[in-house]
């Protein structure tokens, strides 16, 4: 499953704010095709900048990014920003879906990118999409919440919903933002093993911005360490002992376990 | 000179060449003639606020707290340590003398008169009105339900008419969405024309119409129509600024577009406040429509006008009566239409 193809190259990648704060300080990795990369560190580390910059919701400022070869972090035309979003999908630790909308419809929207404007203000969603999108719903587990409005789903739902979403632009890759972090310990685990579910069955590549260690072993194949917009640590989850742990997170932080 | 001494120099200054300014006009009870002697005026006041501004900053310095002193200080500044009361402090004398010579100048321009109001004469004529009034003409009610119904339509037409110009100005003039330097700049060009066409009440765009198009319920629609427009592309464009950020990087990250985000992040956060102020708009246009038709925009404003004119008060009781229940009417059932969308 683990080929040895870069899906993406990241190199030298800097992002500074039009207020001064500098987020990425030149990160350079590489990312495998089929791999589930945990990105950690502590917040304003530059974990969310840095994916952020990957499907360009923020432009980087200086720096490489190259999606299977091709050049996506310098200035790029609004239709190859479209195709980038649409390989690259993204869920974020609010959900973000459109509360008055029905889940189906909220999962249709992954077809947006794919759809001329016309046809989907008018809401001409094909059978084909219809039936994706419940073939995906049926994957996370929720197709009987389908008609209800998506605001009446638990938190844990929602994001089933959003990765449903994401599934549904039939992405290579997908970002999620601390898909976890808004959720209860219990229904985290749940959240994560679709997702693992997803990247083992699917082999979608999953990059995940995660806080709690014992989610990053158990789930992550691969692990990047930020701190202060540079890359501390680099390699196998299980290898982050007390030593590194403490060099990531400080010297006064003590583990947290989510069973 | 830091910028919250700038604001209260000016603040003094204009407080006290004004309260100088009417303090003379008490004493010296001006004529017509010397009141309309514009540019000496002019000259008095730049000189007594100039007068003022000095004398405010020889009280500050001495400790004494004018009220631009209060109002303006840097929070650094502010000392809680002993309270006065206000009346033991320069700037509560300063209020006082503000608001005493106000409403002494305001009672002579308004021309306050206890004798005017008591008057045997007038008395007897506001008895004639209010028994008219009371004793309302009910033979011209089917007109005036006809003129009525006019009124409404012609309100309904105004609203409507407007909600398709101002649903797409309402996204121009949103800052969240117009975020681009080209896209701001028409921001600021709409916001600017928006913000001078609503400065122009609705009964002035009906004097314009009713020369245009002729006095009607054609003129009155359309300067209802004008006046609903930047009202409510000024509302809606506000609801527009509140919605949630999330919902739209959700849309965005899917690889919709620009119009694509509007259609499904923006417009479904919008829709119900859209239509609950839409439902209040025509409610206050048929509260307007009845000014607007006294100008020339027909409907029962202009019936209204006609009997007005020729003190016809037993028929004007109808009138008034049909619009107080209308407007009652809609007044109640929109609260609750509103009140149901939430």
């Amino acid at each position: 499953m683990n080929s040895c193809i870069n899906i993406l190259e990241i190199k030298d990648l800097v992002k500074t704010y039009p207020n001064g704060t500098q987020a990425l300080k030149g990160v350079s990795f590489n990312v495998k095709e089929g791999e589930f990369l945990v990105i950690i560190g502590l917040s304003g580390s530059g974990k969310s900048t840095l994916l952020r910059c990957l499907n360009r919701l923020s432009d980087p400022t200086s720096g490489s990014v190259k999606y299977n070869g091709q050049e996506i972090a310098g200035k790029i035309s609004t239709s190859n920003k479209k195709d980038v979003r649409k390989n690259i999908a993204m869920i974020f630790q609010q959900f973000n879906l459109i509360p008055r909308l029905t889940v189906l419809k909220n999962v249709l929207t992954g077809k947006l990118g794919s759809t001329s404007t016309w046809k989907s203000l008018l809401s001409f969603f094909t059978d084909k999409d219809i039936s994706d999108a419940k073939k995906y719903l049926q994957l996370v587990g929720i197709l009987e919440k389908a008609y209800m409005r998506s605001d009446q789903l638990s938190g844990g739902q929602q994001q089933r919903v959003a990765i449903a979403r994401a599934l549904m632009q039939e992405p290579e890759i997908i970002l999620a933002d601390e898909p976890v972090a808004s959720l209860d310990p219990a229904t985290c685990h749940v959240v994560m093993d679709y997702l693992k579910k997803v990247n083992q069955e699917l082999g979608v590549t999953v990059i995940a911005n995660l806080h709690f260690l014992s989610l990053v072993r158990k789930y992550a194949t691969r692990v990047i360490a930020l701190q202060n917009g540079e890359i501390v640590y680099e390699g196998d989850p299980n290898l982050i002992n007390e030593q590194w742990f403490q060099k990531i997170y400080g010297t006064s932080a003590a583990e947290v376990h989510v069973n | 000179m830091d910028n919250s001494n700038v604001k209260r120099i000016i603040f003094d200054s204009l407080m006290g060449g004004y309260i100088l300014l009417m303090l003379l006009a008490v004493i010296i009870r001006p004529t017509d003639v010397q009141m309309l002697d514009i540019s000496s005026n002019m000259i008095l006041f730049l000189g007594l606020c100039l007068f003022s501004g000095v004398m405010s900053s020889l009280l500050n310095k001495n400790k004494y707290k004018t009220l631009g002193e209060i109002l303006f200080e840097s929070a650094a500044h502010k000392s809680y340590g002993k309270s006065k009361v206000f009346y033991q402090t320069t700037w509560g004398w300063q209020l006082i003398l503000f608001l005493f010579l106000t409403l002494a100048v305001g009672f002579t321009m308004t021309r306050f008169s206890f004798t005017e109001l008591a008057d045997k004469d007038s008395l007897q004529q506001v008895t004639r009105l209010f028994y008219g009034l009371l004793n309302p003409n009910w033979d011209i009610l089917p007109k005036a339900i006809i003129k009525m119904i006019e009124t409404i339509f012609l309100a309904f037409m105004a609203t409507f008419l407007a909600i398709p110009i101002a649903f797409v100005l309402s996204f121009l003039c949103a800052k969240n969405i117009m975020k681009h330097p080209a896209a701001f700049a028409l921001y600021t060009f709409l916001r600017t024309i928006l913000n001078i066409t609503r400065s122009v009440e609705a009964f002035l765009w009906a004097i314009i119409f009713s020369v245009w198009v002729g006095i009607g319920p054609f003129a009155g629609m359309l300067a209802l129509m004008i006046h609903s427009v930047v009202s409510l592309a000024k509302q809606y464009s506000e609801i527009v600024e509140t919605v949630n950020e999330g919902p739209i990087e959700g849309i965005q990250s899917t690889g919709a577009g620009q119009i694509q985000t509007i259609g499904y992040a923006i417009v479904p956060q919008v829709m119900l406040p859209f239509i609950s102020f839409t439902i209040y708009r025509w409610d206050i246009n048929i509260r307007m429509a009845t000014i607007v038709g006294f100008v020339g925009g027909g409907g029962i404003g202009s019936m209204l006008q006609i009997f007005q004119g020729q003190g016809m008060w037993p028929e004007l009781g109808a009138i008034i009566f049909v619009i107080a229940f209308v407007v009652w009417f809609m007044d109640t059932t929109s609260a609750y239409i509103r009140e149901a969308l939430k």
